[in-house]
Order: structure tokens, then sequence, then C-alpha cells
């Protein structure tokens, strides 16, 4: 048994010192991503039915994996992760997608999610009744104000998500308004609808399928 | 009823036949003042924090109505909201209470009692005491009690005076006081109104809409015999404000017209007896009404507003206050309120509610040697529809030397649930379907939704229903005032109060459709404390120079114990991503100004000729959250502090003749969302005729 450890160790010596000998440093796979994303439409208003603004009702797909909006003809797909509509955000599991996927709220900042904790429990969307992420004011990731009827997302708070193909991104919802500026609370009624469901967040993605966001 | 005042005033000024009186009020020590203790003391032998605003002061400020003058005064802040509004030991307008000659006005609007409606044209004085007194006055007493105080009967002086200003303002006002034989009787009649005015250029809106109010006052006091008084007064207010209202909504703009009015009146009658100041007894009943109607109509389509609220407060009330020894005072007191509310913000208009009120008070003052006093009282309110409540108040003063006087106070406040939060039952169609109970009303109304089907499901709040307990504090003053001869005089007070009990709304179900149901419970902590610093220094003859300062730190409680667990966040301006708070980022209750300050000098001689000038400054103060989190922190939620200068001088015309004039804001500050109540740079001139 400890024979077999040790030779074991001496051959993966062995190897990474003829790793190092070819490529003169050792090979580091970065498999952290981290990045910041803005102008991401979420359904915008297209006009009003009955005085409420609406959108065409389509959601837009995101893939951490390739940091890119994933077109709604792969809807069905393993090809996305996380796609947004108004306010909602779907996860690519449950009933909202073919994949793996599911998220919870973390309160705390960004930086305080260094590892998915192991005791996590990832919610699944049951839509239109519970999402993942749930889809109310201060109880998700947003709260929206009816004296200035703007929305805002709420301070630490991290969106944790198991991606379609079960692997862990982490998310800090920025803004969502379009140029990731919220409109002052005295701007106009049409200034708020015209400008909002842009989302702009920052995520990390890890590749390895760890839990690890170092 | 108004037309016959108004007939009668006019009659009685042209009969009149009347001396000029003096009129001088200076604050010094030796002024008498009641609030503090009920009883007549001089203001340099009250072991609590008291200010007095005198009828000079107030003729050379300028001032018009009640919020002009409190606006100029050391700690205490005007809030536009509602009304003016009054905050007082950074406690907001809900926790002070607005007395007249001793008895509280009602009408309050969401807890702010609009104190523009008050005309200071016929107040001989304004008494102010900080801190706690309900042990005295009972709800509503927690911040402070401002007890405004009308011209003397019985003065054989009448003087008529009109001002006009910018905004078409115009202010005219008839005092007259006589006595006759053994009767005194004061009369009063003034008229108030401006044409309001847009701080947005090319609004369609105006900020403030035109209005018109009128006050009469009468009072007739007679004396029977040597030892019994009687008398009564009586009050009546009545404001107009024109409504024309433009709502915005996606683009389309929804006009509306119509009008608000406010009609109120106070009636108190009096007996007294007074036994050679060894004993005396007031049996006083007062009766007053508040009614309020705000009508709009949609321009080109059906449907509007009509909201309707009546308020009635009926008292009677016992104070006897005995004289045992030449160091020992006693006062004790009793009384019974009935006050009702129809409204159809609750039910219809026509639905009763009602609460009656039991209560008792006693208060002991007892002077220990000629330095140490000690005041302690306590006062009990039985409540029909909320719990009851004990208050006490100790003080105490010790003066080692004529120069130092050491004053230490504790006392503890309460707030009664108001009409709103027991039986509000609103329902916005609007905005959300969202629906507000009180807590009165909540159970059957969510049993109601329930059978009906509408109810989605209740939160964990549910459980917690149950009758509304009053909102309480405690507060401890500690201060010292300095008097260095007859011409300086500096004082300090440290003060805190600690609220708890506080109501606040919160989510109890949800609607099938989505909205939610508020209703409100005993749930806030906060606290406030801070620092109140004066000067008053007499340079030269003719120089008077008064300063003030305030110090104030506010905070919710529950806010202070998540910030300290790590629990608060906010998001940052320049990156936008979200970091941990601490504890010197959170701005404490929105509203508050943590430097307040005013620098006033006034120049005045023998002949009657003053000036005044006075600056007065706020610092920043939260106006509202931007970054998710519900607290003020960041710097762009706050608005910008500032200096307001006032300025106005004075001249004697002829023998019976007075002149003043003045501009208030004179460098034209302005803050259009911030501060609407303010609107820029404004002149004035007041001619007074004195016979």
């Amino acid at each position: 048994m400890r024979i077999s450890r040790i030779i074991g160790s001496a051959m993966l010596a062995l190897v990474v010192f003829q790793a190092c000998e070819k490529n003169d440093a050792p090979v580091v796979v970065a498999t952290l991503t981290e990045k910041t994303v803005s102008g991401i439409p979420a359904d915008t208003i297209v006009g009003l039915v009955n005085g409420q603004p609406v959108g065409a009702g389509k959601f837009t797909f995101f893939s951490f994996e390739t940091n890119a909006v994933v077109p709604s003809t792969d809807s069905n797909s393993v090809k996305w992760d996380v796609a947004v509509r108004g306010t909602t955000i779907i996860t690519n599991g449950g009933n909202s997608g073919p994949g793996v996927g599911g998220a919870f709220v973390y309160v705390g900042t960004f930086d305080d999610v260094k590892a998915v904790p192991k005791d996590s429990v990832f919610r699944q969307d049951n839509a239109p009744v519970t999402y993942a992420v749930p889809n109310s004011s201060n109880k998700g990731w947003y709260v929206y104000s009816p004296v200035s009827m703007l929305i805002t997302p709420v301070p630490g708070r991290v969106l944790v998500f198991k991606t379609a193909k079960g692997k862990y991104a982490k998310v800090e919802i920025l803004n969502y308004y379009k140029g990731g500026v919220t409109p002052s609370a005295t701007a106009s009624d049409a200034e708020k609808l015209k400008n909002q469901r842009y989302y702009s967040f920052r995520f990390a993605y890890q590749a390895d399928g760890t839990m690890n966001f170092k | 009823m108004r037309i016959f005042f108004q007939f009668l005033f006019l009659l009685m000024t042209t009969v009149a036949f009347a001396q000029r009186g003096g009129d001088s009020s200076q604050t010094n020590l030796d002024e008498v003042v009641v609030t503090a203790t009920r009883t007549p003391r001089s203001m340099g032998n009250i072991a609590i924090p008291v200010a007095v605003i005198s009828s000079k002061t107030l003729y050379q400020s300028g001032s018009l109505r009640l919020h002009d003058i409190l606006a100029e005064q050391t700690g205490i802040q005007v809030i536009d909201n509602f009304g003016k509004g009054i905050q007082v030991q950074g406690l907001s307008s809900e926790y002070t209470l607005i007395l007249i000659d001793g008895e509280p006005l009602i009408g309050r609007t969401a807890g702010v009692l609009d104190l523009s409606k008050i005309t200071v044209k016929n107040i001989r004085k304004i008494e102010i005491v900080k801190g706690p007194s309900s042990s005295l006055y009972g709800s509503e007493a927690m911040g402070g009690v401002i007890n405004i105080i009308t011209d003397r009967a019985g003065q054989n002086k009448t003087d008529l005076g009109l001002r006009y200003g910018r905004f078409n303002s115009v202010d005219g006002n008839l005092n007259f006081s006589r006595r006759l034989n053994k009767t005194d009787l004061a009369a009063s009649l003034n008229y108030n109104q401006s044409k309001g005015y847009s701080l947005k250029p090319n609004a369609v809106q105006k900020t403030v809409e035109p209005f018109r109010r009128s006050t009469q006052n009468l009072s007739i006091h007679q004396q029977l015999g040597s030892y019994w008084k009687a008398g009564a007064s009586f009050r009546a207010n009545a404001s107009q404000i024109d409504n024309t209202i433009f709502v915005q909504n996606l683009g389309t703009t929804i006009a509306s017209k119509g009008f608000e009015k406010n009609n109120e009146y106070n009636f108190t009658p009096y007996l007294q007896f007074n036994k050679e100041q060894k004993i005396k007894s007031i049996l006083r009943g007062y009766l007053t009404g508040f009614n309020a109607v705000q009508q709009l109509a949609v321009k080109n389509a059906t449907g509007g507003y009509d909201d309707r609220f009546r308020q009635l407060f009926a008292r009677v009330e016992n104070q006897t206050d005995w004289q045992i020894t030449e160091n020992a005072a006693f006062t004790s007191g009793a009384g019974i309120v009935r006050e009702t509310v129809r409204s159809n913000r609750y039910d219809t208009a026509s639905t009763l509610r009602t609460n009656s009120i039991g209560y008792f008070f006693v208060q002991h003052e007892q002077k220990f040697s000629s330095k140490l006093t000690w005041i302690s009282g306590l006062r009990f309110d039985a409540n029909l529809a909320y719990a009851s409540v004990w208050s006490p108040k100790i003080a105490f003063q010790y003066k080692p030397s004529g120069k130092l006087k050491l004053n230490v106070s504790y006392g503890r406040g309460f707030k009664a649930p108001d009409f709103r939060q027991l039986y509000l039952n609103f329902t916005n169609l609007a905005a959300g379907a969202y629906s507000v109970f009180g807590s009165e009303v909540a159970v059957n109304e969510l049993k109601r939704l329930s059978a009906a089907q509408l109810l989605d499901q209740t939160t964990a709040l549910v459980g917690n229903l149950s009758a509304l307990k009053p909102e309480v504090s405690g507060g401890l003053n500690a201060g010292i005032v300095y008097t260095l001869g007859a011409k300086s005089q500096f004082t300090a007070n440290v003060f805190r109060n600690d609220l708890k009990n506080m109501i606040v709304t919160d989510i109890i179900a949800f609607k099938k459709n989505g909205g939610q149901i508020y209703s409100y419970f005993n749930l806030k902590r906060a606290l406030t404390q801070g620092v109140e610093l004066g000067a008053q220094q007499k340079i030269g003859e003719w120089i008077q120079l008064n300063a003030g300062y305030q110090f104030l730190y506010t905070a919710d409680k529950e806010v202070l114990q998540s910030i300290k667990k790590g629990e608060v966040f906010q998001r940052s301006l320049t990156n936008g991503q979200a970091y941990r708070m601490s504890l010197s980022d959170y701005g404490g209750l929105p509203n508050r100004s943590r430097h307040t300050a005013n620098l006033k000098f006034n120049a005045e001689n023998a002949k009657g000729y003053f000036s005044t000038i006075r600056f007065i400054y706020r610092s920043r103060w939260g106006t509202s959250d931007l970054d998710g989190n519900g607290l003020i922190n960041r710097s762009d939620e706050y608005a910008k502090g500032y200096v307001q200068v006032n300025a106005s001088v004075g001249l004697p015309l002829a023998s019976h003749w007075k002149c003043m004039a003045g501009i208030d804001n004179l460098f034209n500050y302005k803050d259009i969302p911030f501060l609407p109540g303010n609107p820029g740079r404004t002149g004035y001139i007041d001619i007074q005729f004195i016979f």
C-alpha cells in the first residue's frame, strides 16, 4: 500500500518534471473566468397594453461558459445557463430548461463567496409559481420603489448558479438600466420605461467543475 | 357664524377708544413660563430645557405663520411633508405636541400637524419645551411641546396690520384687547393669501397652489368676586387651497381640478378658583373639531377623488395647584377625553370611530435649599382603543452660584396609535392593487378577502396582529446655563431619546392578483441624541447677538445591530459593486441634519428703529435610498446643506404708525426637488396702525 503510493508519487513527479522540461514553466490552466457584462436586454418595453408597459415576452439567454448571449433557437438545449425577461431570472433546469441548473441567493458580497458552501441547496425553477431566484421586490435580487418607480439591485445579494452542465458560477447584478445608469428619481416615466430591462452584472465562472471561485 | 364675528370685530374697532399699550417681552431668566410645569414659574427656576420667543422677536423677524419663526430656532427643523411639520431633538412632527393656550391642536395628516395654518400675528409669546413632557400632557409630548400663548385680554389696545409680499401674498390682521369694568376682552382677525408659485419654469402645475386662510379669535374673561373667575375662548380657522393637478401617466396627461378645504374650531370655557396663591383650581372644557375635504374632478373624463375627514376632540379637565409650604408645591389633575373620527379613508364618511381616554397626573416640586430643587411627576392614561400607559418624569436643578445652573431631567413620552393606524381601510387600485388595513380591522378584512377567494397567502406576521401599543420614549436631558452679568449668557444641553414600540407598516398577506396587504406593528426602535449650544451677547448699547448650534445623531437600532453583524451592504457610486457597510457610513433616520446652526444680529435703538440679519444653516440631510438597501448611506442620497439669510428693517413712522420691511432668503437659495416649500428670495412690507 505504502509502496504503491510512493511509486505513484514518483511517477507523478517524473511526469511533472518532464512537462517542465518541455515548456520551461508549469502549465496552469486558468479555469476561473471573471467578467463584467452590460447591456443585456431583458424583454425591453415595446408598447403599452391597457396602459401597462409590455415587452415582446421573450427571454434573453446567456452562457457563462462562452460569456455570450445564446440565440433563442437554442433555448431547448444546454447551451445557455441563465435567461432574463424583465425582473424574472430563470436557470437552465427545473421546468425552465433541459439542463441540471439551479440557483440560490447568497447574502454577502461577491468576494465573500470564495467557494460554494458545501451544504448549499440549489433551488430549481417551477415557473410560473416559484423561481430559483425569487422574483419579487426585496425577496430576491432587486427592490422596487413605488415612489420613484425605479428598480434597484439590492446590494449584498450574490446569485450562485449551477450551470446547465452542472458547473458553478456566481453573479452580482449591478444595474437594471441601459448603460448601467439608473435614471434619476425625478426623470419622466417615459425615460424610466425606455431605459429599463438592461442588465449589467459581473460573474465568475469555474470551468473545472469544482465549487471554488479562487 | 364667521360673518357674524367679522361684523362684531368691525363694530368693536369703530367704537373702541383705546390707549397704546407697551409690548416688550425680553427673553431672560426672570421670564415667567407655564408650559414646562403647567404652573407659572420663572425660567431660571426650571430644570427642563425651555426656550421662549417673544412677540418682539416675532415682529422683528417678519414672521407670519408659526413655521416661519420656528425655522429660525436652535434645534428645530421645519420639514415640508404633508404641510409644514417640525422636528425637535430629531423626533419628527408626529411626536411633537402643539398647544394653543395650553390646549392641543388636532387635524394631523399622516402624523404631521401643518404649522402654516397657525398665524403668529396675535401671539404674545411662544414657549418651547424640549424632551418628553407626557407626564403632564399625555400623548404626542415626546420630542417636545410648543405652546402658543395668544395676546392678553384686557390690554386696552387695538392694532391693525397689513402686509404685502412676493407672490401676491397678503396678510391682514386686526387685534383688539379691552378691559370693561371686570370683564377682559380680546379679539383678533387674520386673513392670509397667496397666489402660489412654480419653481420649475414652464411647469403646468404650481409647486404651491393658490390659497386663502382666515383665523378668528375671541376670548372673554370675567372676574367673579375676589376668588372666582370664568371665561371662554373661541378660535376658528379656515383655509382653502385651489388644486389644479396634472399627472403624467405613460405619456398621457391627466388633468384634474378641485380644491382642498380645512376648517377647524376650538372652544375653551373655564372656571377658576384662586385663593391668595395658596390654592388654585381650574375646571376647563375643550371642544375642537377639524374638518377636511378634498375634491378633484378629472377633466374630460368621469371619476375623480373625494376625501373627507372629520375629527372631533372633547375634553373636560380639572387641575389644582397647592402651594403647601414656601418650599413645596403640589399639582394634580384629571380629565376625560372623547375623540371621534369619520372618514372615507377608513369606511364610509358616515361611520363613526371613537376613542375615550381617562387620565390623571400629579406633580410635586420641592426646594431643598436655595440651591437644589426637585420636581417629580406622573401621569396615567387609560384608553379604550389601545393599551394604557404610565408616564413618569423627574427633574433636578442645582445652582452652585448665581451665575451657574445645572439641570438634569428624565421623562417618558408616548404617542397613542392614531385612527389611521387603528382603522385605515385603504386599497390602491392604481398602483399594484395594494391595501393597507389598520390593526383593528385587519383580521376582519383578511377573513372577508379569504371568503371571497381573493387571498393568496399570509405571511408569518399575521400571527403578530394584535392591539397596538402606544409608541414610547425615554428622554434624558442634562444642561448648564451660565450667565455673565446682564450682557452674556451661554447654554449647553445634552439629550438622548430612546424610542421603542415605534409603529411601522409591514406585509401581512398577498392577494391572488399579486397585491400586497399591509398592516401596522409595534416593531421599530430608534434613538436620537445630540448636543445643543446657545450663546447670547449684547454688543454695545444697540446690538444683540444670538447664536445656536445643534449636533444630532439618529439611528434605527435594528439597523445598527445589523451593521455590527456585517449584514448590511451598500453599492459603490464608482464601480457599482456592493460592499459591506460600516457604522460611519450609516446616515441615520432620513430628513435629519447632523449639524444645524443659526446666527442672528439684532440692532435696535430706543426710538424703535431696528434691523436684523439672521443666518440659518442646515447641513446635508438624507432624502431617499438609491442603492437598494433602504437606508441613507451614499453621498447622492443626501440633499445639499445650505445657509439661508433673512433680513429685516423697521422704522416708526408717526405716533401711531409702524412700518417694517424684509427679505427672506436674501441670496435666493433654492433646491427644487428637496425644498419645494422654499420659493427663493421673498420680499415684503408691513404696516401697522396702533391705537
